[in-house]
């Protein structure tokens, strides 16, 4: 290459050729004067020279321009190779980008969810701790007192700060109204301190401080991101109004950045931890809440459980009654119990394992198509050798090669990575992470990366060296190019396609557990028609109507007004949305002996209700308006109940009482007659039998809370708005909440997870049987390339072409048989671990690991044909003559 | 290869010691101004033929020490006309050669104490 050489390295190339030769010269003619021909004296000088070109290289390394253009000179011989042999150098980059785009997916998975769950300042440090009964290990209480709080604050010497937090995740519905419409969202109460120790600037506004809680002080709240953005617009002006929140005027002073959702809310009250305030404050008496400090620096988890152990103790003296007898405190990181309890997270680290053997056995496919490349390409290392290249400028040679490919297989798998991430992150689950957590492609998932292309390229590239500099070189210019390799490294090679294939055969059973659970669940008969079926729930505001009968009268105008609305067939009021059913009761039938376990799910609605959810009368008749209307005791009841509780009586005119009513004034003693039986619904969630289940009126209980069902002819979620603006029509100082179609809701809930993992694991284990492809093609075209002097002379003994082919599928079905059995005695071993790790996973059938056997056999199959049909092509002559 | 860059004679395996070329050099050209060749036969001829430099060793060790700044180069005529390449000790060179020879004088001083005694 003459390109990118400079003048100084052109004139140090000549004065090395001139100092050779100068030598070479004077040797000839030292040995002319010796006595010797000139021929001869020629002769010996050049034998003594050893090989010139060698000479040169060495000096030549000494200089690091030389090496840098040598380097060169390899990448740009290593590009024309690899674009001389095109299926090969495919075949390598997406071996390489599969097993990288994998691994990427699932690191910043790894990264999104376990290293870097919260985005607070220092977020190591933020430690949640627990006293456990040590009589009772499952007995742990996170949860402190306010006064114990304050105690535990001052005393303890190794947190910064500690922070309270109570009414979380949903336990605090904050509405407001604006306008002739209500609103609700999810709030709850943090201490003010909090917002400083987490360390978390806000979007725009400020944080809430301790001065916004002292006495007199004006409330204050904050809000997230995600209700800034999907409920305020984005709109900055909101921060410095004031809302009415629950009847209480509270000025809304910032809004908080996307990966603050602590306690998963959407606005956060400040309150305060001064103990004159904690003993006075309505709002904040009798209160317990979920601590975490943050620790100060240096102490360890284990120190600051040692030192709170100390803490409890002592208060334990003060307060004895709420702790137990024996107790030790534990402390564990915030962002390790954030994940501890999520389903998705633990299947994190197996996953992670996974996929980096996927990207292990990629390269030890791409080594072995170098391997099997380095066999054919033997001669010219040899030549190569000959001519003065060093072992280390061959390791160079092949190192270049497999960078090259590991670089495009890096590019190639970040790209996957990026389609996946976008393909996957909608159907993750919403509680499968933390709701901090962020999955998405960084610098640290690039780095990442890079590290798996470096790693992929020493590994691809060291084996065929190593390989190369074991040939005797001289014997490779001499002899035939099959020279005797070594029988352990064949080994080595056919023992990576058995770990290759098994792994992929535990992957595609994994997947196919998760796709027949996740078809039974999709396919499974509710016993209700949940399409097209919109669900709502409209919150009565407090402080504003009081009366059962004000509640009652305004939900029946609603319902009215509903009725009429285009796009709505049906409407009746619900307590549930299926696959679960109400309230439980415990039940009492007159006449019968009275079992423990006599129990029944209390359904609350209108006569609307069948014609809803498309359940069947089965006996007698359902609720009708005027019973409803009347608020009668009637009640009609499914088939479980009627086959549990009467199996060899006609159910229709017997009285029962529920159980849960004797808690309520006006039912106390109430009985109701049965006055029909309806059909079985899916009641305790998707896997258990249908449980008994009453419907009676929804007008017998008034509460601050209603919903309700409707059928619709047009896709329930498009309605809201309309619903929405009924019920503000209705009363202004309703909202509705929760609302989704009940599609929606079991494909959340109930589908979701098994949805994800079946994607999750079928990706994966497509990648697998890709990979299993492309390492059975590179062992058997290897084989194929070494024997192809073999298979000619077998040929010209006169066996058939079709004889051929049977021994090249032969030797293929031979290397995967033995992965195949690995495969599948691991899966059924593993089976217990599988259907722990994965959601509600059906058992193992044999129709899966059928379907699995017989698809990896195809695929070997598949991939057995190219070096099966090369070895048939073999013509006898050349194979012969060529050696 | 042997690790001094010596070719053995066959009876005689004169690669005992590591650097052993690098001294050897620095002596002959401590001598004055030299080209390759001549370093090569005079080496071979000083040694009463023990030791026969090969081009394959002598010329990446001379670009070595001159890489190193322990000897430095020169074209110049050689008495029959021809451009050669010359190499002269430096400084550093001449250093690295006492300490060099000291080293050796004190281990092969040693050496011989310990087989003489060993009789």
């Amino acid at each position: 290459m003459a390109w990118g050489r400079s003048s100084k390295q052109a004139q140090r190339e000549r004065q090395l050729d001139s100092e050779l030769s100068f030598h070479l010269e004077q040797r000839i003619a030292d040995n002319i004067a010796a006595g010797m021909s000139a021929e001869e004296a020629r002769r010996q000088a050049l034998i003594e020279f050893h090989g010139i070109e060698r000479v040169k290289e060495e000096c030549r390394g000494l200089h690091w321009e030389n090496i840098v253009d040598s380097i060169f000179r390899d990448f740009v011989y290593a590009l024309r190779t690899l674009r001389n042999d095109r299926r090969f150098t495919l075949l390598a980059i997406l071996a390489l980008a599969l097993g990288i785009g994998s691994a990427t997916v699932i690191f910043s998975a790894f990264y999104g969810v376990i290293l870097n769950t919260f985005a607070f300042k220092n977020a190591d440090e933020i430690t949640a701790f627990y006293i456990v009964d040590q009589d009772r290990p499952a007995n742990r209480r996170p949860n402190l007192t306010l006064p114990e709080l304050v105690y535990y604050r001052e005393h303890n010497h190794v947190f910064q700060d500690l922070s309270g937090e109570f009414g979380g995740f949903g336990g605090t519905p904050l509405v407001y109204s604006a306008g002739g419409s209500t609103y609700q969202f999810d709030g709850c109460f943090l201490s003010a301190n909090s917002f400083e120790l987490f360390g978390m600037q806000p979007l725009i506004g400020r944080l809430p401080t301790e001065d916004d809680v002292k006495p007199g002080a004006a409330p204050v709240f904050v809000i997230g991101a995600k209700l800034w953005r999907e409920h305020f617009n984005s709109d900055s002006s909101v921060v410095g109004q004031s809302f009415t929140l629950n009847g209480v005027p509270r000025m809304l002073v910032g809004v908080m950045p996307p990966r603050f959702r602590w306690a998963w809310v959407d606005a956060w009250l400040p309150f305060s931890l001064d103990p004159n305030e904690i003993a006075t404050n309505p709002d904040l008496k009798g209160k317990a809440a979920y601590v975490v400090g943050r620790l100060k620096p240096g102490v360890t988890v284990k120190e600051a459980a040692a030192d709170l152990d100390v803490v409890a103790h002592q208060y334990a003296r003060i307060e004895p009654r709420s702790y137990p007898k024996r107790f030790t405190v534990t402390a564990k990181r915030s962002s390790e119990e954030a994940v501890d309890g999520l389903g998705f997270s633990r299947l994190l680290y197996p996953l992670m394992a996974a996929v980096i053997l996927l990207l292990l056995i990629g390269c030890a496919n791409v080594a072995n198509l170098l391997l099997a490349r380095a066999t054919v390409r033997a001669r010219e290392i040899a030549v190569r050798a000959a001519l003065g290249a060093s072992r280390a400028r061959l390791l160079c040679q092949f190192l270049v090669e497999s960078l090259c490919l590991a670089a495009v297989g890096c590019a190639a798998g970040c790209l996957l990575a990026y389609i996946g991430i976008k393909v996957l992150r909608p159907l993750i689950p919403f509680n499968a992470f933390p709701q901090e957590a962020v999955i998405e492609l960084n610098q640290y998932v690039f780095l990442f990366s890079l590290g798996m292309a470096v790693l992929s390229t020493l590994i691809c590239g060291m084996s065929p060296a190593i390989h190369a500099m074991r040939l005797e070189l001289r014997s490779q210019l001499t002899a035939t190019g099959t020279s005797n390799l070594g029988a352990t490294q064949g080994k080595l090679r056919s023992s990576l396609v058995i770990a290759e294939v098994a792994l992929s055969v535990i992957l595609l059973v994994s997947a196919g557990l998760m796709m027949r659970t996740f078809l039974r669940l999709q396919n499974m008969d509710l016993g209700v028609n949940p399409k097209n079926v919109l669900y709502a729930g409209l919150s009565f505001p407090r402080g504003v109507v009081q009366k059962p009968e004000e509640q009652q009268h305004t939900f029946e105008l609603f319902f009215d007004k509903l009725k009429r609305l285009p796009g709505v067939n049906a409407v009746s009021a619900t307590m549930s949305r299926p696959p679960l059913g109400g309230p439980a009761t415990d039940l009492i039938i007159p006449g019968k002996v009275h079992g423990d376990d006599w129990r029944t799910l209390l359904e609350l609605c209108s006569e609307g209700y069948p014609a809803v959810m498309q359940i069947r009368l089965l006996q007698g008749r359902f609720l009708s308006e005027s019973d409803v209307t009347g608020v009668r005791h009637v009640a009609v009841v499914n088939e479980a109940f009627a086959r549990r509780y009467f199996a060899d009586q006609n159910p229709i005119g017997q009285t029962v009482k529920f159980g849960v009513f004797d808690r309520v004034p006006t039912l106390k003693d109430t009985y109701f007659e049965i006055i029909g039986v309806v059909s079985n619904t899916r009641n305790q969630r998707l896997n258990d039998p249908p449980a008994p289940q009453a419907y009676l009126a929804h007008t017998l209980l008034s509460m601050g809370y209603k919903a309700f069902v409707a059928r619709t002819s047009v896709e329930p979620e498009s309605l809201i708005p309309q619903v929405q603006q009924v019920a503000w029509d209705t009363d202004p100082h309703v909202a509705m909440i929760n609302a989704t179609s009940v599609d929606g809701f079991l494909q959340k809930f109930f589908y979701a997870n098994s949805q994800f993992e079946f994607i999750t694991l079928g990706s994966f284990a497509t990648i697998g049987l890709l990979l299993v492809l492309i390492g059975i093609f590179s062992v058997m075209g290897y084989t194929v390339a070494l024997q192809t002097h073999e298979i000619g002379i077998r040929m010209a003994l006169g066996a058939e072409r079709s004889r051929i082919v049977k021994m090249v599928l032969r030797k293929g079905m031979i290397l995967i048989a033995p992965g195949l059995a690995i495969g599948v005695v691991g899966s059924l071993a593993s089976e217990r671990y599988l259907a722990h790790l994965f959601h509600e996973a059906t058992p193992v059938n044999a129709g899966t690991y059928g379907g699995v056997v017989i698809l990896t056999i195809v695929a070997g199959l598949v991939a057995c044909l190219a070096p099966a049909r090369r070895a048939a092509k073999v013509d006898p002559l050349e194979a012969i003559r060529c050696e | 290869m042997c690790p001094t860059g010596m070719d053995h004679t066959g009876s005689e395996r004169s690669d005992f010691l590591k650097g052993t070329l690098d001294m050897l050099i620095l002596k002959v050209v401590a001598l004055g101004p030299i080209h390759g060749y001549a370093i090569a036969t005079r080496v071979q001829q000083i040694s009463n033929d023990v030791f026969q430099p090969q081009q394959g060793s002598l010329y990446p060790t001379l670009h070595k020490l001159e890489k190193d700044k322990l000897l430095s180069s020169e074209w110049k005529q050689t008495e029959t006309g021809r451009e050669a390449k010359f190499y002269a000790l430096t400084a550093k060179g001449k250093k690295r050669l006492e300490n060099e020879v000291q080293n050796w004088n004190r281990l092969s001083g040693a050496v011989a104490l310990i087989l003489n005694t060993a009789e």
